[in-house]
């Protein structure tokens, strides 16, 4: 018969011994988890106490956030830093019934020595059934008209007629930000891993338009302390308003992945008084000063960027050892600025960024200082994968 | 009739002309493709779990200390694509092979031969996936392939797209090789209402393949004309939409999610009532959740793409919330079929516990997703790195494990070691929260996924610490495992055909089974057969003095299970 070992003795030899071990093993298992739970959260509540010194441009200091988002310091975040405690607690009870029931069953109903009978064959309960199906119906029914308000406040670009303040066409592209001001007419794009700085008015509604560029890929516009993102795509304008309450400055990162540069896609928000914003944008309107024409008869060599993945064409230029040059970059890439910066070439030890940027199917002459002999890598700041080899001669 | 160590006459005449070699590689029996199965994707789970590890190790401190970020963008992409596809997947398909024709009392799949074809094609696609690495880089766009990221990328991508259209291929002709078995060939007497909840689920998860396979297998071939013959599916220079990607992608994949866990759900609600020596509590709920959960899983894709500013928000959120009634259902009623019973705390329990603790966590901070504005903040954060992996490692890894202590027994004659069970369930539990629970307050803290470098914020450098030695707690907890398994294998045959008293009729045949699965059935009355034989259909009398059948009574099986 193939059933013969359905009807072997169940207890089999040393079984005793083994039940009384798989109690301890039970008990033991649920202080155990237990224990985590606490650590858990002993860990999280202690990395929070840890609190003061966030990097520059990540907000103030303060409690720290634990189980909540950061402290937003837009209107916008704040709604959804207002909604959370909803939701957060709903789950923490949530959590507490099923684990607690969990943790009395395996406590409470262990399988004992005595245990020969069949416990209750039970089958269902209808009426605890339609109850367990109701409730948390009727809870996520409560929660989704909570989201729906929520959301309403924080997407006022969709909802709400009256003009912004002030308007910040965004573009993003691999793998930098341009922030243009197109009202002040002024437009910068990002340099090296730093990124741009975003300055805008502290209690000013500003809309920011999202513009991805065709041949780019999609990116994600994200300063966490707004508790909002929203994506860069190609072909695709988005937009989102945001008031933002409070002055400082605040990271921004992209959030969507796009590539190897995308650990390196930062930017800076710093919002400020109306006065400081329009001494700053004073400041940025004034003409760059004008670089002086290489003297006649310089060295000079040329370079062309041909693209983010492609680089330079050559990789290797040569120039003579502390003698003034120049540099002209013709930007072949049809869309992606460009520009052409030399590792540790300034006489403090920092990178040389050639400025300004030369636009998509454009040029620019650069006048790099002086350098001593010796080989340098030259690269575009704005993508630090393109690089070259700079040899200085004697 | 038969005894424990029957032997069927076909296999000794097969065994004098046939070496092991080419009986393995050209076997159509369910239960060795179902083993290869189980082998070939525990294979990739080591390959991908090696992945993780390179990745961890790499953000256990700020900067960019041990890979390059191109090695690390094709680690990310690879670790998914393996886990998603050549882990978990066939893992699953694995145990079903094994399991569901055993428990709906068949000889076999219904196409045995296109069942083989369907296993052949995993470790190609798995081939295919990392030859990537040969022709100079594989896939580097993320498991989700984002174009117009993906479009860019080398023969990797290409490579990556081959693949998964190789793997969906043999998931669909899975798919309705399962539905035929489960609906063609059950025994006389197992209604579709008495069937076992894992052999439901697998039906459930096999009608998910076969609405969501051809979608993402359309949207590969898209973007594979885009990259190779100028197609303009989705470049917005020529008229086409990036966006158009993931609709596409997340219409297969939001079901992929439920793909990926309802064999899970199936392992547990098994093992729930086995080891608790009580019916199931609900079981028309059970199948009622299952499947709506696979009905709304259709619902929700968009929910990926908040904040793409393209989709309509409220429908989307709504239908995520809906969701959690279904899995309420069942978690209320996996509780309830505990409650008043006599646990044995065997490794299967144990593990099926983990999963109903951990996979909550999976679940509620999914809910919290479903919360549009506050989407906004946690989309592409460690949020959702952490959301995911509570539903596929606390949910999908602990389910298969649990799977995998239950039948193995029935699959190798053989006890593995509840010892080294029981260490690595701690180890694995411990490594899973110590690393996954982090990563929530990091995705708080505004920490993004997919980057190699992150900043030392507040909090930052501590969580990303707790997380790398979690992963490496993981790891060790496959070590006692594989010696469980190893030893094991090398032992005595020490299983009786049904160690754990079970419900179901896989326990009612020999251990491991013979090629033809069953000498005898015995009379199906209920969802739990084997109980009622060992109890009554009361649960308290004798058993039932019903005729067992024997082979030559289930000639007509396929018309007497309707």
């Amino acid at each position: 018969m193939p059933l013969v070992g359905l009807r072997q003795p169940l207890v089999r030899e040393g079984e005793r011994a083994h039940k009384t071990r798989s109690h301890r093993t039970a008990r033991w298992l649920s202080l155990a988890f237990l224990g985590i739970l606490a650590a858990i959260v002993a860990a999280c509540s202690g990395a929070a106490a840890n609190h003061p010194g966030f990097e520059p441009g990540y907000g103030p200091s303060g409690p720290g956030p634990g189980f909540f988002p950061l402290q937003p310091v837009s209107q916008q975040g704040q709604y959804i830093f207002d909604f959370y405690p909803v939701i957060f607690w709903i789950a923490v009870a949530v959590f507490i019934l099923v684990e607690g029931l969990l943790i009395w069953i395996v406590l409470r109903y262990r399988r004992r020595p005595t245990d020969t009978e069949l416990p209750n064959q039970t089958h269902g309960h209808g009426g605890l059934e339609i109850v367990w199906t109701l409730i948390p119906a009727i809870v996520v029914t409560a929660l989704f008209a909570f989201t729906v308000d929520t959301l309403g406040k924080v997407e006022t670009a969709n909802t709400s007629t009256d003009n912004p303040a002030l308007t910040i066409d965004v573009t993003g592209f691999q793998w930098q930000w341009t922030f243009e001001y197109k009202a002040q007419g002024i437009k910068l794009t990002g340099v090296g891993r730093e990124g741009p700085t975003m300055a805008l008015p502290v209690g000013e509604k500003v809309r920011i338009r999202l513009h991805g560029l065709d041949v780019d890929v999609i990116h994600s516009f994200y300063v966490p302390q707004f508790l909002y993102k929203k994506d860069v795509i190609p072909g695709r304008v988005n937009e989102f308003d945001v008031i933002v309450q409070q002055a400082g400055t605040y990271a921004g990162q992209c959030a969507e992945f796009c590539g190897l540069g995308h650990a390196d896609m930062h930017f800076t928000v710093v919002a400020m008084t109306r006065a400081d914003f329009d001494g700053w944008v004073a400041q940025q309107q004034q003409p760059e000063p004008s670089q002086e024409p290489p003297p006649s008869g310089a060295p000079s060599v040329s370079v062309t960027s041909v693209g983010i993945v492609e680089g330079f064409n050559p990789t290797e230029l040569s120039v003579a050892a502390d003698t003034p040059w120049s540099v002209s970059l013709t930007n072949s890439d049809p869309v992606v600025p460009h520009n052409f910066s030399i590792r540790g070439a300034n006489a403090d030890g920092t990178d040389w960024i050639g400025q300004p940027n030369a636009d998509g199917g454009g040029s620019a002459v650069y006048r790099p200082p002086p350098l001593a002999a010796g080989d340098y890598s030259f690269f575009c700041s704005l993508h630090t994968n393109m690089i070259g080899t700079l040899r200085v001669g004697q | 009739m038969a005894t424990t160590t029957v032997t069927h006459p076909g296999a000794i005449a097969y065994r004098g002309r046939r070496s092991w070699l080419y009986e393995w590689l050209t076997t159509t029996d369910h239960k060795k493709i179902g083993a290869m199965y189980i082998f070939t994707s525990f294979l990739f789970f080591i390959a991908g779990g090696v992945m993780a590890l390179f990745i961890r190790t790499e953000l256990a401190a700020p900067g960019v200390q041990f890979v390059d970020p191109e090695t690390y963008n094709q680690l990310f992409t690879i670790h998914g694509t393996t886990m998603i596809f050549l882990f978990v997947m066939p893992m699953n398909v694995g145990l079903a092979n094994y399991i569901v024709p055993l428990q709906i009392g068949a000889a076999d799949m219904a196409f045995p031969r296109i069942n083989a074809l369907s296993f052949w094609m995993i470790p190609l696609g798995g081939l295919l996936l990392f030859s990537g690495y040969a022709v100079g880089g594989a896939a580097n766009a993320g498991w989700t392939g984002y174009v117009p990221l993906s479009a860019q990328g080398g023969a990797g991508l290409d490579l990556w797209l081959m693949s998964l259209v190789l793997l969906g291929m043999s998931s669909v002709l899975g798919a309705i090789n399962f539905i035929a078995t489960i609906f063609k060939l059950r025994a006389p007497g197992l209604t579709l209402l008495r069937m076992p909840l894992f052999v439901w689920n697998t039906l459930v998860t096999s009608v998910l393949l076969l609405f969501a396979i051809p979608v993402i297998t359309a949207g590969l071939m898209m973007l594979f004309i885009d990259r190779n013959y100028g197609g303009g599916f989705f470049d917005p220079a020529l008229g086409g939409n990036p966006v158009l990607w993931q609709h596409v992608f997340w219409f297969f994949g939001h079901p992929e999610v439920y793909i990926l866990i309802l064999p899970a759900f199936g392992i547990v609600t098994e093992i729930l009532p086995v080891f608790s020596r009580k019916p199931l509590f609900g079981y028309k709920a059970f199948v009622f959740a299952t499947a709506s959960i696979g009905a709304l899983g259709f619902t929700v894709w968009a929910h990926h793409m908040f904040t793409t500013g393209a989709v309509y928000l409220p429908f989307f959120s709504f239908f995520t919330f809906l969701i959690a009634v279904p899995t309420g259902i069942k978690f209320f009623n996996w509780l309830a079929t505990l409650w008043r019973g006599q646990l044995r705390f065997s490794t299967p329990l144990l593990y099926a516990l983990g999963f109903i603790s951990l996979f909550l966590i999976g679940g509620l901070d999914g809910a919290f997703l479903a919360v549009v504005p506050f989407d906004f903040h946690v989309q592409d954060t460690y949020w959702v790195v952490s959301h995911l992996h509570y539903v596929l490692v606390a949910g999908a890894v602990f389910g298969i494990f649990a799977g995998l202590f239950y039948w193995f027994p029935k699959m190798t004659g053989r006890m593995l070691s509840e010892r080294l069970g029981k260490w690595q369930f701690v180890l694995l539990f411990v490594g899973t929260n110590l690393t996954f629970f982090p990563q929530h307050l990091l995705g708080l803290r505004g920490m993004i996924r997919r980057i190699i470098d992150y900043a030392p914020n507040p909090g930052w450098v501590e969580l990303n610490l707790l997380s790398t030695i979690g992963a490496f707690m993981i790891a060790a907890s496959v070590v006692p495992f594989m010696w469980n398994v190893f030893t094991t294998l090398r032992g005595p045959r020490n299983a009786p055909d049904d160690p754990w008293e079970g419900n179901t009729l896989e326990w009612a045949t020999t251990s491991p089974p013979p090629p033809y699965n069953f000498d005898s059935l015995p009379p199906i009355r209920s969802e739990r057969p084997l109980f009622d034989l060992r109890h009554g259909l009361t649960g308290h009398g004798p058993a039932a003095a019903a005729p067992r059948l024997t082979a030559g009574d289930d000639t007509n099986r396929g018309e007497a299970a309707q």
